[in-house]
């Protein structure tokens, strides 16, 4: 894997350039936002004013915010786009030349429900950054995802809510199975202790509890599973001592599940991954290397995890 | 008189729960061991296949070979209790460690795609068995916790339940699975 000192090399060879030509960009773009956004906020300082009372200010203050929002949004999107193109793209391929970017929304909810992490219905998940790649024998597709469902007030007004923020990744697993195992975070037994062990296996949503013998995997995680020995057939001792490494290393939440002959693993993020800077300079490496280490860890799954290991029945 | 019908009620029921609940373990054990029976049966049926592969080429094993094969019939032959049968998997275990370390010395055989098909559903069955000791375990200390714990420990006594012995996996044998690490030694 490629370590931080290449990446700068990288950076002041091939990035540099590029980035120079974005940062010209970056700075029309932030003029063009700051103007915008004067002319909005003058619109809405006058009707303000013509409209005189108290009761329409607030209506005025919302309505514009949601303009400039929107107004922003279309003014930045041609420099993320080449952003996009011009950085992320080349930093995967730095990472790995087997691996492909693309922009574009490639997971649907569908994919996303089928991996049994979440038990709400999924209905809407945007998503634009795709990469997809074989990492030695194992394929493997990763993707920053915002899940949603959608409700309706009795207005009829829509709402939406977040499932699931974060990394979504899919990798092909090493071993065969049946039946579905599930990793959540270990929140019962944290705070209730045994009384949390009791809790949880009681509660048959995602299957029974399975409960495993290494005890800082316990101590981090729940196992649900349909079968209790297929879930130690994944899960084996070397396995759970991986998973929590990486957690570790990650300093995530990180949920996992191992449904139809394949991994997945959500990894929880609050900010936005893999988008460019509009306010502040871009020709700064360390946003690059931000960027780099959040690539870095989910390439990294394959070889953490050991998925490489093929000396079972599985080719 | 109705409240000391619900007393009597509410106990009956509490006694109850608790039958069912040993009950229960027990029979998951019983399961458990059931797969782990099933499990050793597919890994036997292995040994004439792998003794066949291997023998061409291994000259000085023979002895091993001969007895893997005469433990694999007296495996198979039934009419053994579970101690013997965990016994028995200890030694076959051991054996086949020792054999696929030997395999090292004859490269030829390392090559051969039938012994390399073969090697691959060993590891799958050896991880499958491992697996299922480690359920076994599990199903076994959860058994074992209610043979011990108040208030079950009241009835398992009644019932004559006694702790059950949990499968000792040795840190060598749980290795066999990585056939790199086996290789390496």
């Amino acid at each position: 894997m490629r370590t931080v000192k290449e990446l700068k090399n990288f950076y002041d060879t091939v990035l540099y350039p590029e980035l120079s030509v974005i940062e010209e960009q970056r700075i029309v773009t932030r003029n063009r936002v700051l103007i915008s956004s004067a002319v909005i906020i003058s619109i809405a300082l006058i009707i303000a004013m013509i409209a005189g009372y108290l009761n329409a200010y607030l209506g005025i203050g919302v309505f514009s915010f949601l303009v400039l929002t929107g107004v922003y949004r279309y003014v930045i999107s041609e420099y993320v786009r080449n952003f996009k193109i011009e950085i992320i793209e080349k930093l995967v391929k730095f990472i790995d030349q087997n691996l492909s970017y693309t922009r574009g929304n490639y997971f649907s909810p569908t994919v996303f429900q089928e991996s049994k992490l979440f038990n709400h219905r999924v209905d809407c998940v945007d998503s634009d950054d795709y990469v997809k790649g074989l990492i030695g024998q194992t394929a493997m597709e990763f993707s920053e995802i915002h899940a949603k469902y959608v409700t309706r007030d009795s207005k009829g007004r829509r709402h939406e809510h977040t499932i699931f923020k974060g990394l979504f990744f899919i990798a092909d697993f090493n071993k065969q199975f049946k039946g579905k195992t599930i990793i959540v975070p270990d929140t019962a037994e944290k705070i209730f202790g045994q009384l949390g062990t009791m809790l949880q296996s009681m509660n048959k949503f995602r299957g029974n509890l399975v409960k495993l013998e290494d005890p800082e995997f316990e101590k981090m995680f729940a196992v649900y599973g349909d079968d209790q020995i297929e879930a130690r057939y994944i899960l084996s001792t070397s396995l759970m001592k991986r998973i929590v490494d990486f957690k570790k290393s990650s300093k995530k939440t990180i949920q996992m599940s191992f449904v139809g002959s394949k991994i997945n693993i959500a990894v929880s993020y609050a900010k936005d991954l893999f988008e460019p800077r509009v306010f502040r300079t871009m020709l700064d490496f360390n946003p690059i290397k931000e960027y780099f280490e959040d690539l870095k860890m989910a390439v990294s799954i394959v070889e953490e995890l050991n998925l490489n290991t093929r000396i079972w029945t599985k080719e | 008189m109705s409240m000391g019908l619900i007393i009597i009620a509410g106990i009956g029921l509490f006694i109850v729960m608790l039958y069912n609940g040993l009950i229960g373990k027990k029979n998951q054990v019983e399961n458990v061991f059931g797969t782990i029976d099933t499990l050793l049966k597919k890994r036997y049926d292995l040994i004439p296949n792998l003794v066949s592969t291997v023998q061409t080429y291994m000259q000085h094993e023979r002895g091993t070979l001969t007895e893997i094969t005469a433990m694999r019939a007296k495996a198979v032959s039934g009419n053994l209790s579970d101690d013997e049968k965990v016994d028995l998997d200890n030694k076959v275990s051991k054996m086949m460690g020792g054999i696929m370390v030997a395999v090292e010395n004859y490269p030829d055989l390392k090559a051969n795609q039938n012994f390399i098909q073969l090697q691959k559903t060993l590891n799958e069955i050896e991880e499958q068995i491992s697996a299922a000791r480690r359920a076994y375990n599990a199903a076994v200390t959860d058994f074992n916790n209610a043979v011990e714990m108040l208030p079950t420990s009241l009835m398992a006594s009644m019932m004559n339940y006694k702790r059950k012995q949990v499968f000792e996996i040795a840190e060598k044998e749980r290795q066999n699975v990585d056939v790199k690490s086996l290789f390496n030694k």
